[in-house]
């Protein structure tokens, strides 16, 4: 057990211009028809520009410190703080991710805001986001079955810059993703490269469990991020 | 308030930018902000009243209802767009004194930080105030800051960051200023900051969001 590789068609990340508007902050129905038309323009811009990839790479030598709240992968300890390690702190394993969008995506955004047009560059930024979650919870999905299949659940996954955890923690988590099958590049100040990418833990273990949603737990209260159902 | 001027305010409230601007709906077909502001000038208006009698008004009350979350993002987006499409007709007023602003502030996305589009937001919502805003963009050096400081003295100087670990240049940089510069007011925001980290690294004043910058600017110069 090593892990797996996937990369994704857009279309099967099923996004609806419904859920672009939600992240925005719109609730059902309050959108107006220009908004949701702009939505609609850029989602089908995505399904040519996004390429959707993920990895995720199985750790068995872990261990944890209830006193400092940390966990030990192959030797490398990592500061997940206290709501992260209460989630994750019953795993016997570790499923270490990564996750893209690709750069296009992302670039379209910056040069729509650059060239004045912000709207179109902030509904390519949240369209980038969503996709790039999207297609994590697809993988995570294949985890899930993937694991169990031989009796075991696995945690919500968690990601460096949330809950507490440090975005500088990503270096750590990058030396255990040596193949990097994503091509995600990291700045000295831990910032993925292409942006829309994410990172993260999933714990393994008979005495874990998935939850349907977690930004209830974090304490970045103002998040742009933060799911208005949590 | 004058019929036209009262236009303009709707106009930059609602996120009416030209004529051919689709959005919003119910005022399709019509002048926008644009064409307006570029009626009241050569109609005689003083640069100055379109400034402080529909613009700043205008985008106080989208700026306040973005912090009642009356509106979102896109709208404010609207707004500040429709605004922007206004005060192009202003600044050769400005350079030439005809109209004045309440003053410079200075903003950036810290070094190492790549996010702008809450740093745009709160410049756009600045600018919308009546200020004229000087934006250094992202991955700002603290020598970028000191050099724009020196070439605009008495700015005011707002700081953004949206990662945990460029926080830490978010202190560098106030830290740096504090040491090279005198009386010189630091804003600062994004997702992981608040109002005790700003206390915390020096900084005068911490925002949840773009409209309680223009307050506490606004404090600064009243």
């Amino acid at each position: 057990m090593t892990g797996s590789t996937f990369q994704f068609d857009f279309k099967d990340l099923k996004l609806a211009v419904s859920q672009v508007e939600s992240v925005m902050g719109y609730k059902e129905g309050e959108s107006q028809e220009t908004i949701s038309e702009l939505v609609s323009e850029v989602l089908k811009e995505a399904e040519e520009i996004c390429t959707m990839k993920a990895e995720y790479r199985f750790f068995d030598d872990i261990a944890f410190d209830e006193a400092e709240k940390t966990v030990t992968i192959n030797g490398l300890v990592f500061q997940i703080k206290k709501i992260i390690y209460s989630q994750i702190k019953k795993s016997d394993s570790a499923a270490l991710f990564l996750c893209t969008a690709g750069e296009e995506i992302g670039a379209r955004s910056k040069k729509s805001m650059k060239e004045g047009d912000l709207l179109r560059g902030y509904i390519y930024d949240v369209v980038g986001s969503e996709a790039v979650e999207a297609a994590a919870d697809l993988m995570q999905d294949q985890l899930e079955r993937e694991i169990n299949a031989l009796g075991k659940g696995i945690t919500n996954r968690f990601s460096p810059g949330y809950c507490g955890w440090l975005v500088a923690e990503q270096h750590k988590l990058f030396q255990l993703l040596t193949d990097n099958f994503c091509e995600i590049k990291l700045s000295s100040s831990a910032l993925m490269y292409p942006m829309k990418s994410i990172s993260g833990i999933i714990g393994i273990g008979k005495n874990v469990k998935r939850h349907p949603y977690t930004c209830s737990l974090c304490d970045m209260k103002d998040c742009i991020y933060r799911r208005s159902k949590a | 308030m004058d019929d036209i001027l009262s236009k303009i305010s709707s106009c930059v409230e609602f996120g009416k930018i030209d004529k051919a601007s689709p959005y919003p709906p119910d005022m399709k077909g019509q002048d926008g902000a644009d064409e307006l502001t570029r009626k009241a000038i050569d109609d005689g208006m003083k640069p100055g009243d379109i400034l402080e009698k529909a613009l700043i008004p205008a985008m106080a009350i989208v700026g306040d209802k973005f912090s009642r979350k009356e509106i979102y993002v896109p709208q404010m987006l609207m707004a500040a767009k429709s605004m922007s499409s206004a005060m192009k007709h202003l600044k050769p007023f400005f350079q030439s004194g005809e109209a004045k602003r309440k003053g410079k502030f200075i903003i950036g996305t810290v070094a190492g930080d790549l996010h702008d589009i809450g740093k745009n937001l709160v410049a756009m919502m600045i600018e919308g105030g009546g200020w004229e805003v000087i934006d250094l963009g992202v991955d700002v050096g603290t020598d970028k800051f000191i050099k724009a400081i020196d070439e605009n003295p008495g700015a005011v100087i707002g700081l953004s960051a949206l990662l945990t670990t460029t926080m830490e240049n978010m202190k560098k940089t106030v830290t740096a200023i504090r040491e090279k510069k005198s009386g010189i007011k630091i804003l600062v925001g994004g997702a992981p900051v608040t109002k005790e980290y700003c206390e915390k690294i020096g900084a005068d004043y911490y925002s949840p969001d773009p409209q309680g910058a223009v307050n506490y600017l606004n404090q600064i110069v009243s």
